[in-house]
């Protein structure tokens, strides 16, 4: 940086003689005597160098503003980064609830889309699909109910309602309280599986040495013959397993979440 | 219900009924309807299209009885059914 100052002052040194010898030999002045090389060595800045900023101070002046001028930005560019990873966080938290309801909205992923009656009332049966549904009945081991189904299979079709009894009987001395839940098989079929009432998920009392029946009301629905993964599927088992409500305890309902 | 070793796999999720669930028939009101629905049953070799009369007298028996909560039989499904009894009386009438 200080050769290229020096070779600055020496190159204006150089220039202005040739300037004040040219300017003499134009105007006819003939000055030219010993004091002209001192001239050339007198380092006077001329005027239009004086308004130039060049300069050891001017180029550290230009160098810091730089240097500000990159902090600047860098701190901009920080800010950004930073909102963009706050807005982030705070979209993983709000993707929970949104996601919720975008597939209660959608129904993809084999949530429960909001069947509603209108369903019912407007499906057309698929004749030509005939499906066997099986029925299972289990008890915990705790429970002493005699728990069985009371028909071991109904053809039925897609689009279709039907009604399944099963029948239970309390033994015992003292009056019991169960609850069910139940379980489709195969895996594929059970969101075509579509109960409109049935008695699970209550409390079901039994008094001593009482028995009843306990329907089943549901039907396929018709959605069920376009799924390729069913295609070859023809077969479905119904399955209840019947568990003692003991007091106190509350067991986790399936809701819509 | 899903094995243990099924990681990332749909579980099976029971869902609750859409009507909710029959009180219990402690005194058997409806027994009757249940024997010809089941009879039926057994004769046809267990066709559900043959006997939906009889589920339908059935549910119609628990409605009575507030065994179950009223409903229009076309929501129930058996808007068929109904069209058809309402087909069959009409000639019969006349």
């Amino acid at each position: 940086m200080v050769f290229l100052l020096c070779g600055f002052t020496a190159k204006h040194c150089i220039q202005q003689a040739f300037s004040s010898a040219w300017f003499s030999i134009a105007h006819g002045k003939t000055s030219v005597s010993c004091t002209s090389s001192a001239q050339l060595f007198l380092r006077r800045t001329p005027q239009r160098f004086l308004n130039q900023t060049r300069g050891v101070k001017s180029h550290k002046r230009k160098y810091q503003s730089q240097e500000d001028a990159w902090k600047k930005k860098n701190r901009t560019a920080l800010t950004y980064i930073a909102a963009t990873g706050v807005a982030m966080i705070g979209l993983s938290y709000a993707a929970v609830p949104l996601y919720r309801l975008f597939c209660q909205a959608t129904g993809l992923g084999g949530t429960i889309s909001g069947h509603d009656a209108e369903q019912v009332e407007t499906m057309k049966p698929v004749r030509d699909r005939i499906i066997k549904v099986t029925f299972n009945a289990d008890t915990h081991a705790s429970i002493q109910w005699n728990f069985r189904p009371q028909q071991s299979e109904i053809y039925v079709v897609p689009g279709e309602t039907a009604l399944a009894f099963y029948k239970a009987r309390n033994p015992t001395e003292r009056p019991v309280i169960g609850i069910s839940t139940y379980n489709v098989v195969p895996f594929e079929a059970a969101q075509y599986f579509n109960k409109i009432q049935c008695f699970c998920f209550e409390e079901q009392r039994l008094n001593p040495h009482e028995e009843v029946d306990m329907p089943v009301f549901f039907y396929i629905d018709p959605e069920f013959d376009s799924d390729p993964k069913l295609a070859r599927i023809d077969t479905i088992t119904l399955s209840y397993t019947f568990f003692e409500a003991k007091e106190g305890h509350s067991f986790p309902f399936p809701r819509y979440s | 219900m899903s094995t243990a070793m099924n990681f990332g796999a749909k579980s099976f999720r029971p869902r609750p009924p859409d009507k909710g669930s029959f009180p219990l028939d402690h005194f058997g009101e409806c027994k009757l309807f249940k024997e010809k629905y089941l009879r039926c049953l057994r004769d046809s070799d267990f066709d559900n299209s043959q006997c939906r009369i009889h589920s339908k007298d059935y549910l119609e028996c628990r409605m009575d009885r507030e065994l179950m909560k009223k409903e229009p039989l076309e929501k129930l499904g058996f808007k068929d059914l109904l069209e058809e009894q309402s087909e069959g009386k009409g000639p019969g009438s006349h």
